[in-house]
């Protein structure tokens, strides 16, 4: 016990010493930029967001040049890295045949994983603020999923997903797979059904916290127009299409843009439920294997980079998009 | 900064917190109306339960009881041994020790820094601020696999490995733009009036930050905080790379991983692993279950239009 | 007012925030190690006379095996070495990725155990100590490199040079299950089996829902092709003749076990029905497995060595090698110390890569209480099956080599998507163009 003391003591002066420089820093911030002639909002605004800069100079800049730089270069991880040029790169679009199929596997899990997470999500919390009793239970149990370790969560439903008879899932749906087949389907275990296991894991980690973010959107729609439409005589779809629909938009945008994040970086489930080999596998997971099994760090700085340029374009997409369809109440207020 | 994957699901969290209720009105009659939207609540409430149930199930097993089939919901024996067992296999109790330690500091860092820069990207105008703000959004869209071992030389040279300043120092420094964004948007929509107002009474930004602006988003950093809370005290792979020995300076997501089939022939140990992953997942469980009540109540009273 | 509060704390808090600041990059700077073994780099360096030296060893021991390697090898060394102390970091998920970071960061452990595949590559890429001299002048049998396997030491070399020391050589052997053959009154495997009579047998006792054996790209193919003479990597690394003619009569050979219906299970029922399951549940005869397996469910196991190829009865050894850091400060001291593990380590894992200690007697004794009844009656094959093992001749890209053996020859060819004679050339291009 007095050992523990001691690691946390330490660790306790360095984060008060950090605090207090970073206080320092933000006040310096701002008097120094008043006095240099820049506004006083400004001068405060960029103290605030001191924090932040200097976190990210510190820890995010850096490991984002270096892996900038790594893409561009052969490097095993134990020794120094060597300029290549553009070949990772090359490799990437025409060198390697496993990357592809990783890409469409993971495009189609995120192509199927958002909106049907989106629409359960929808229809769940639209139940959910019908009035229902007992509204604290039911919103701790649909929440549920979404507090465990990924890593647990792979775990457990690979041992629900087992792909034997006495698998718990199998063995709950023998009467439906046995009018198809003799034998229970082989989920993480089949190269054809593994994604749909991934799909079913992932609705339910989401079900439950995009449940409550869609709920939490439901709640901020005045009532007052639902009764105005009750009173011109609208029924429920149309009250669903015409208001709660966009009046909901702007969270849907949120969802969308996260659950687009979340989906495509997709990683600790495939690492801890071991995929049949010579399957492809999850984008992220098949660049960590590049870089930590087959020391291929060059390369998989590469394919970080596509990914991370993949989700910029979904992204900016959506937010494209997102002139024709969101609603921003400020917007019509103008 | 050791990398915490945030995710989609840790932001739901606040969601709920957010959300306002108001109540069933109506009587009987209503309550029988809904029948059909209790009957599809259940279904969806058993499938988010039966995963856990089963895992409880399996943390009663005996290692032998584990695959028999027909599977079994309900074990004989009913081993409630496994938990004292798995507890004892590790040091755990200083596991959570350090778990708390580091959850209590983290959390505290990341609702500090986060609400301070969100304040600042909410309510004031400096040059580059959205493109700051874009910057700060695309740091989450690049993998943690390629920036861990530059993060990790950094750690490095600040001689800070096998300490636990890796996974709590950095979250002074606004670690979590997911926060950092909820934070912001939820700033935005406090009333300028109200702030006005306090300005004309002489207070400065700061006394309107602590005085004003943090009451009235107090429901949303207490969602922050849950989601501050499970995101720390289940962080596994900052843990894993920085916490070296000896098992007692570890946190508990990592004793987790002993419980797993390593390299070696040795097989998973489901039943310990279930039965600890159970016991950290309560704590969660509760504080969720609390806090909601409380961040309603805190709408209802702060009036902020979410 | 406020204002002139805020004045009167500025400089303190200044001062302070740079006094924290400095202290926190002093101590920072490695200066200070926090008790218990810091991480501040490798061999937490040389110590003045009289200290023990700490070395840290990172491996992959789950809860029960890091027990075990603290009470049974590490307690017992740290209490009599008068110069040295080991402490252990076990990391038993992620193990890879942890062990690279930490070389990459600076700070990684000064032994480490690494998989046979791994030795080379990690050798060279520069991040292993080469011992061998310092080996040679460490008075103790297990740093004495001619007591070992020779084949089994070589996994644990690279061009020549020694990078650490084989902890195990397990053997694949060949486990039936007694009461199936009662049952169908035919005789158990024993060591004069070749591979006719082999697979004769397991066609007849395959019936309903029972199989002779099973394989599903384990046991490994490489077994088979050395049986037959051939090699997938020759020893010099200089070609991987999987389109040989040895090569190609042990892969017809092992497609007509590999999910084929007349002696093994098919793929799905492997699926469906677990691998190593199914041998464990009693519904197949026959399974290849490493000499410590167990089986729980089964009260009695047989075993024998695996049976003969054309040409000989090799099989595979799995081995695995406590490697020394090239950063450690005291490679001397480093290497008494390993030599003391690996020794300690031989006198608890089946099998001990040392022929002096694979004998039946050092077997029992490392056989853990729980097991001694299954394990008893297997001693015998375990000890034959040491003398004809062999390790995976290896080359520094090795895991990218093994990748490309399955998905470009052994996948489409159990699958029937090509025929041996067909991927072979082709593959065999694609597997040599990642040979030094």
């Amino acid at each position: 016990m007095p050992q523990q003391l001691q690691w946390y003591a330490s660790t306790l002066s360095h984060y008060v010493g950090a605090a207090v420089a970073i206080v320092a820093l933000m006040w310096l911030t701002n008097r120094g930029l008043r006095r240099l002639g820049l506004r006083g909002d400004a001068a405060m605004g960029l103290a605030l967001v001191v924090p932040w800069l200097l976190g990210f100079l510190i820890w995010n800049a850096g490991p984002i040049v270096a892996s900038l730089y790594f893409s561009f270069t052969d490097y095993n991880v134990l020794q120094a890295p060597k300029v290549v040029g553009l070949a990772n790169y090359e490799k990437l679009i025409s060198g390697d045949p496993n990357f592809w199929p990783s890409v469409r596997l993971t495009m189609a899990y995120s192509a199927l994983t958002v909106p049907i997470g989106l629409v359960g999500s929808v229809a769940a919390a639209i139940m959910l603020n019908q009035g229902v009793k007992g509204i604290g239970l039911w919103r701790t149990l649909y929440y549920l999923p979404a507090i465990l370790p990924a890593f647990v969560t792979a775990l457990l439903w690979r041992l629900m997903f087992l792909p034997t008879r006495g698998g718990l899932v199998n063995s709950a749906t023998e009467p439906i797979w046995s009018l198809f087949s003799d034998k229970p389907p082989g989920w993480f275990l089949d190269r054809d059904m593994l994604l749909w296991g991934f799909v079913i894991m992932s609705f339910w980690g989401v079900f439950g916290a995009n449940t409550v973010i869609v709920l939490a959107g439901l709640k901020n729609i005045p009532r007052d127009l639902y009764e105005a439409a009750s009173v011109d005589g609208a029924g429920v779809l149309a009250r669903v299409r015409h208001i709660t629909l966009p009046q909901l938009s702007p969270t849907l945008f949120y969802l969308i843009v996260m659950g687009i994040i979340a989906a495509v970086q997709v990683f600790d489930q495939p690492l801890f439920i071991q995929l049949p080999p010579g399957s492809p596998t999850f984008l992220n997971v098949y660049l960590y294997q590049q870089g930590f099994t087959l020391f291929q760090m060059g390369y998989a700085s590469a394919i970080a980079w596509f990914m991370f340029v993949i989700i910029l374009v979904l992204t900016l997409a959506v937010f494209r998009s997102s002139t024709a369809w969101v609603y921003y109440e400020s917007e019509a207020k103008r | 900064m050791t990398f915490r994957e945030a995710t989609a699901e840790q932001v739901g969290g606040a969601a709920v917190l957010v959300g306002s209720t108001r109540q069933g009105r109506g009587g009987l009659r209503k309550q029988l109306r809904l029948l059909p939207v209790y009957i599809l609540l259940a279904l969806g409430g058993t499938f988010a339960l039966v995963p856990f149930i089963w895992m409880l199930s399996t943390s009663l097993k005996s290692q032998a009881q584990l695959f028999v089939f027909p599977p079994e919901w309900i074990p004989d024996p009913v081993l409630w041994s496994n938990y004292a067992e798995a507890w004892n296999a590790l040091p755990f109790s200083a596991m959570l020790m350090n778990t708390i330690f580091v959850t209590a500091l983290a959390m505290f860092g990341e609702l500090a820094s986060a609400s301070l820069v969100a304040y600042g990207f909410a309510r004031f105008h400096f040059p580059f601020r959205n493109a700051l703000f874009v910057l700060m959004l695309s740091t989450m869209m690049l993998p943690w696999v390629v920036t861990l071992i530059p993060s990790f030389i950094i750690w490095r040279v600040l001689g800070q490995i096998n300490t636990y300043d890796p996974l709590t120092v950095g979250s002074l420094f606004a670690w979590g733009p997911f926060y950092i964004f909820l934070l912001r948007q939820f700033f935005q929509t406090v009333s300028r009036e109200i702030e006005e107002a306090a300005i004309v009474d002489g207070a400065n930004s700061m006394q309107v930050f602590w005085h004003v602006m943090l009451p009235l988003v107090k429901p949303v950093l207490l969602a922050v905080a849950v989601l501050s809370f499970q995101g720390n005290w289940n962080n596994f792979r900052g843990a894993l790379i920085y916490l070296q020995q000896p098992l007692e300076r570890f946190t508990m997501p990592l004793g987790l991983q002993f419980f797993q089939a390593s390299l070696s022939n040795e097989a998973p140990r489901w039943h310990y692993m279930m039965a600890m992953s159970g016991l950290m997942a309560l704590p969660i469980i509760v504080l969720f279950f609390l806090a909601q009540r409380q961040f309603i109540e805190g709408i209802q009273l702060g009036g902020v239009k979410g | 007012m406020v204002a002139m509060e805020r004045r009167r704390w500025a400089l303190p808090t200044i001062t302070l925030s740079i006094v924290l600041i400095a202290a926190a990059c002093g101590s920072g700077g490695g200066t200070a190690a926090p008790p218990g073994g810091s991480g501040a780099s490798a061999g937490t360096g040389a110590s003045p006379a009289g200290e023990k030296v700490t070395f840290r060893l990172t491996t992959w021991a789950g809860e029960d095996e890091a027990k075990e390697l603290q009470e049974l090898v590490l307690d017992k060394i740290n209490a009599e070495a008068t110069d040295f102390e080991i402490v252990h970091e076990p990391a038993p998920a992620d193990y890879y990725t942890k062990l690279q970071t930490t070389i990459a960061g600076g700070t990684g452990a000064d032994f480490m155990w690494l998989s046979q595949e791994y030795v080379a590559g990690y050798a060279s890429r520069g991040a292993l100590l080469d011992l061998t001299a310092h080996l040679a002048a460490v008075d103790n049998p297990a740093a004495k490199l001619d007591g070992y396997f020779p084949d089994v030491i070589k996994p644990a070399k690279y061009q020549d040079k020694v990078y650490g020391l084989p902890w195990i050589a397990q053997p694949v052997i060949l486990y039936y299950n007694p009461k199936l053959f009662d049952a169908a009154g035919i005789d158990p495997p024993d060591d004069t089996w070749d591979w006719a009579k082999f697979r004769e047998t397991a066609v007849e006792l395959t019936k309903d829902d029972q199989y002779g054996f099973t394989a599903n790209g384990w046991p490994p193919i490489q077994q088979f092709i050395w049986q037959a003479g051939g090699e997938v990597i020759t020893d010099d690394l200089s070609s991987s003749p999987i389109d040989s003619p040895e090569a190609m009569e042990a892969v017809e050979f092992y497609k007509s076990l590999v999910w084929n219906e007349e002696c093994c299970p098919t793929e799905e029922t492997i699926t469906e029905q677990g691998f190593g399951e199914m041998f464990k549940a009693g519904k197949v005869a026959m399974f290849m497995g490493g000499a410590a397996d167990t089986f729980d469910g089964l009260d009695v196991v047989g075993a024998t060595v695996v049976p003969k190829g054309p040409e000989n009865r090799a099989n595979l050894s799995y081995v695995a090698v406590t490697a020394v850091n090239s950063a450690t400060k005291n490679p001397e001291l480093a290497a008494k110390a390993l030599a003391a593990l690996t020794d300690g380590i031989h006198h608890w894992k089946i099998v001990a890569p040392r022929p002096e200690l694979a004998t039946a007697e050092v077997i029992l004794a490392s056989i853990p209480e729980k097991w001694k009844a299954q394990k008893e009656g297997q001693v015998d094959a375990i000890v034959a099956a040491t003398e004809e093992m062999r390790a995976f001749n290896v080359i520094p890209r090795h895991q990218e080599w093994d990748g490309l053996f399955w998905s470009e020859f052994q996948d489409p060819v159990f699958h029937d998507k090509s025929a041996p004679a067909e991927a072979a050339p082709t593959a065999r291009e694609k597997l040599e163009a990642l040979l030094p």
